[in-house]
């Protein structure tokens, strides 16, 4: 589980907050009926002991004390409704003391006899050996031409206390179960509410370069998911957009400059192989020429780079042995390294299966070592070497020749940069080379890493990530 | 041999149509898709060179328009552009071939003649050139009956060049040939393996059948060109 997502963050807030207002309310109640229970208890015994005090203790000098027991038992029948009433002389002597209950719940005469309160009346709650607790409330009776008396009035708290017992009960089991509730129903609705964006989220997942014309599906809430949604898709019709300028341009851009080239071309081809011409009218007609074909490897290379910025789409993907493609490509280049009298070592021996465009790759290939032989000069070595490191295929080119200047080096993959005079003496190269190289790596999510040396040589590492099974 | 070329830039036409007739092909040149489509369905033609960007009606679709009704005739596309799925669509309409702008007219010709002879341009096992003989079958190459030894990429590059003596072949075209698209722009590679080639074919005799065209190329004859 994430719990730093907003579903469980969301959850465990409202039902952290609910259970801690849950919680206060349960205590209040709880307190609050305790003490309303045995108030109510503590005054209905008062209640009696005035009545005892004032219909039948005023009266004792005339009827003296064995009716007040007498009449007490009689109204009272304190065996049958479980009351414990008891009333003594100021001398802490017994008048009377009601017979212990029928079943048994507890014994009178277990109830030590306690000195006469100061207050007139008071209360007091008493455990009993039996395991019962009675309520107890005591009242002075004081009165001119009567002798003092307290009667005491008692009843169970029993019934009080499991009554509690059970409420608590209740509220503890009852507290866990709702606070989950509230979580999973808490869940489940933030569950639903976040589905909009899950869709978002997948749809546009599913969005690359080659489908910019599918949209993120809207739900017409008019709340804030509409509202992204919407401008999820404004900013994928504006990108969508940039795509298809872009390449509208790369075929417009094409078509514009190719006829042109195709004109020049064939007209400069027919003067160069008109007979009836001058020797020298068509020796120009042929370093024209010339300067037309290089023209149009600048503009094929440019538009190569441009499909490659475009996200050219992948219909040439395949899965190859790299090693063998190195091995041959180094076999290709190796009379054009001889010319110059440059050794290229190829070191790739077991196979390397990379995906890829392998006329693509191949072509990096061909442009490093391209490279490496024009910048090496002669009796030089190249050494080309292709290994698998951790989940990536290498592709190392490494020669001994004149180096690039280390302020250079951050801009050889820019289009047309020169790194100084002796660069462009190299006339054929169109200073579009490596661009091409960095474009095709990119395509291919590989990266490029270059150390050079001036004088000692250069180093390239192509780094591109090996498929995934 | 009768051709009908639909291509809207006149000046790229008139070099075809040029080309093409001193070649000693009929040829006619229609510049709009509509009267190309009208002119391709009214006549029969042994070839049709077929512009993709037309006014009227683009030429994919006079090419689908002419499969229906005519599934024979070889057409032949000419595009200025190079999408792969442009290039796939169209074969998949019915093209025989495809020849992306800017090409050497040396090009647009072999590929004409080869689209007309339906299959290589030349089939017979040993070639010969003025004393020069290339074995296909044995990949064997003798000069004036004395063995010369070349490597696989010397000899592809010498057979390319037999196939059609006297015509000069492009150095692009040598590369997409004898090496492949990745090398596109590495020209320098074929004057190396050329002058490798002259050292072994050449050197030791008298008359030289390499020759260097400027600008355009090299071609492989037994009359020195001027």
């Amino acid at each position: 589980m994430n719990f730093r997502s907003i579903s469980f963050r969301l959850v465990a807030w409202h039902a952290g907050l609910l259970a801690v207002i849950f919680l206060v309310l349960c205590a209040l109640l709880y307190i609050d009926l305790r003490r309303f229970l045995e108030n109510d208890l503590r005054e209905s015994q008062l209640r009696r002991a005035r009545q005892i005090a004032n219909t039948l203790l005023v009266h004792v000098p005339q009827t003296g004390e064995a009716y007040v027991a007498r009449q007490t038992a009689d109204w009272y029948d304190p065996d049958i409704n479980d009351r414990f009433i008891r009333i003594t002389r100021a001398d802490g002597t017994l008048v009377y003391l009601s017979a212990a209950p029928k079943d048994g719940c507890f014994e009178p005469a277990e109830v030590p006899i306690f000195p006469p309160s100061p207050k007139l009346e008071s209360a007091r709650v008493l455990k009993l050996s039996g395991g019962s607790t009675l309520l107890i409330a005591a009242l002075n009776f004081k009165s001119s031409g009567n002798p003092d008396y307290q009667v005491e009035f008692g009843a169970l708290l029993d019934p009080v206390e499991s009554m509690l017992n059970h409420l608590f009960l209740q509220l503890t089991l009852g507290l866990p179960l709702a606070v989950v509730i509230i979580a999973i129903g808490g869940h489940l609705l933030v569950r639903r509410a976040l589905t909009p964006v899950e869709q978002i989220t997948r749809a546009a997942e599913r969005i690359t370069q080659h489908n910019l014309s599918e949209r993120l599906p809207v739900a017409a809430t008019g709340d804030e998911l509409e509202r992204l949604s919407v401008s999820f898709n404004r900013m994928i019709a504006r990108l969508d957009e940039a795509f298809q300028n872009s390449k509208r341009f790369v075929a417009d851009a094409s078509h514009e400059l190719r006829t042109p080239l195709t004109i020049l071309r064939g007209e400069l081809e027919s003067l160069t192989d008109d007979k009836r011409l001058a020797p020298e009218v068509r020796e120009r007609a042929g370093s024209l020429l010339e300067e037309v074909l290089h023209l149009g490897k600048i503009v094929e290379q440019l538009l190569t780079l441009s499909h490659l910025d475009a996200g050219e789409s992948q219909t040439e993907w395949s899965r190859f042995d790299l090693s063998e493609l190195a091995r041959t490509t180094a076999d290709q280049m190796s009379l054009l390294a001889e010319d110059k009298k440059i050794s290229i070592t190829c070191d790739a021996g077991a196979p390397l299966a990379v995906e890829g465009d392998r006329v693509r790759l191949k072509q990096v290939v061909v442009n490093l070592l391209d490279n490496a032989i024009k910048y090496t000069p002669s009796r030089g070595a190249i050494r080309l070497r292709v290994h698998g490191v951790n989940g990536h295929a290498m592709i190392e080119v490494e020669d001994n020749g004149i180096g690039i200047p280390p302020d250079a080096v951050p801009h050889i993959f820019d289009r047309f940069y020169r790194v100084d005079q002796t660069r462009t003496a190299a006339s054929d190269s169109t200073g579009l080379g490596l661009s091409i190289v960095k474009s095709i790596c990119t395509a291919h999510g590989a990266e490029v890493e270059t150390q050079s040396v001036v004088g000692k040589g250069s180093r390239f590492c192509i780094k591109i990530p090996l498929p995934k099974n | 041999m009768r051709i009908l070329l639909v291509e809207d830039e006149k000046k790229v036409a008139d070099i075809i149509v040029r080309g093409l007739k001193a070649e000693r092909f009929a040829v006619d040149a229609v510049h709009d898709g509509r009267e190309g489509w009208e002119t391709a369905n009214a006549y029969n033609y042994d070839l049709i060179i077929l512009d993709l960007m037309l006014p009227g009606l683009s030429g994919t679709q006079i090419l689908e328009n002419l499969r229906r009704k005519n599934p024979l005739v070889p057409v032949l596309i000419l595009t200025a552009r190079d999408g792969m799925t442009d290039k796939i669509k169209n074969f998949e309409l019915g093209a025989d071939d495809y020849l992306t702008k800017p090409f050497a007219f040396a090009e647009l010709l072999l590929r004409v003649k080869a689209l007309l002879r339906r299959g290589p341009v030349n089939r017979s096992s040993v070639v010969r050139v003025a004393d020069l003989e290339i074995d296909r079958l044995s990949q064997q190459v003798r000069r004036a009956g004395k063995k010369i030894e070349l490597t696989a990429k010397e000899y592809a590059l010498l057979e390319y060049l037999a196939t059609n003596p006297g015509r000069v072949f492009s150095r692009t075209m040598i590369i997409e040939h004898v090496w492949d698209q990745s090398f596109e722009g590495l020209t320098n590679i074929v004057d190396v393996y050329v002058r490798h080639l002259r050292e072994k074919v050449d050197d030791a005799f008298p008359v030289k059948l390499l020759h260097t065209v400027r600008g355009v190329g090299y071609s492989l004859n037994h009359e020195a060109q001027a």
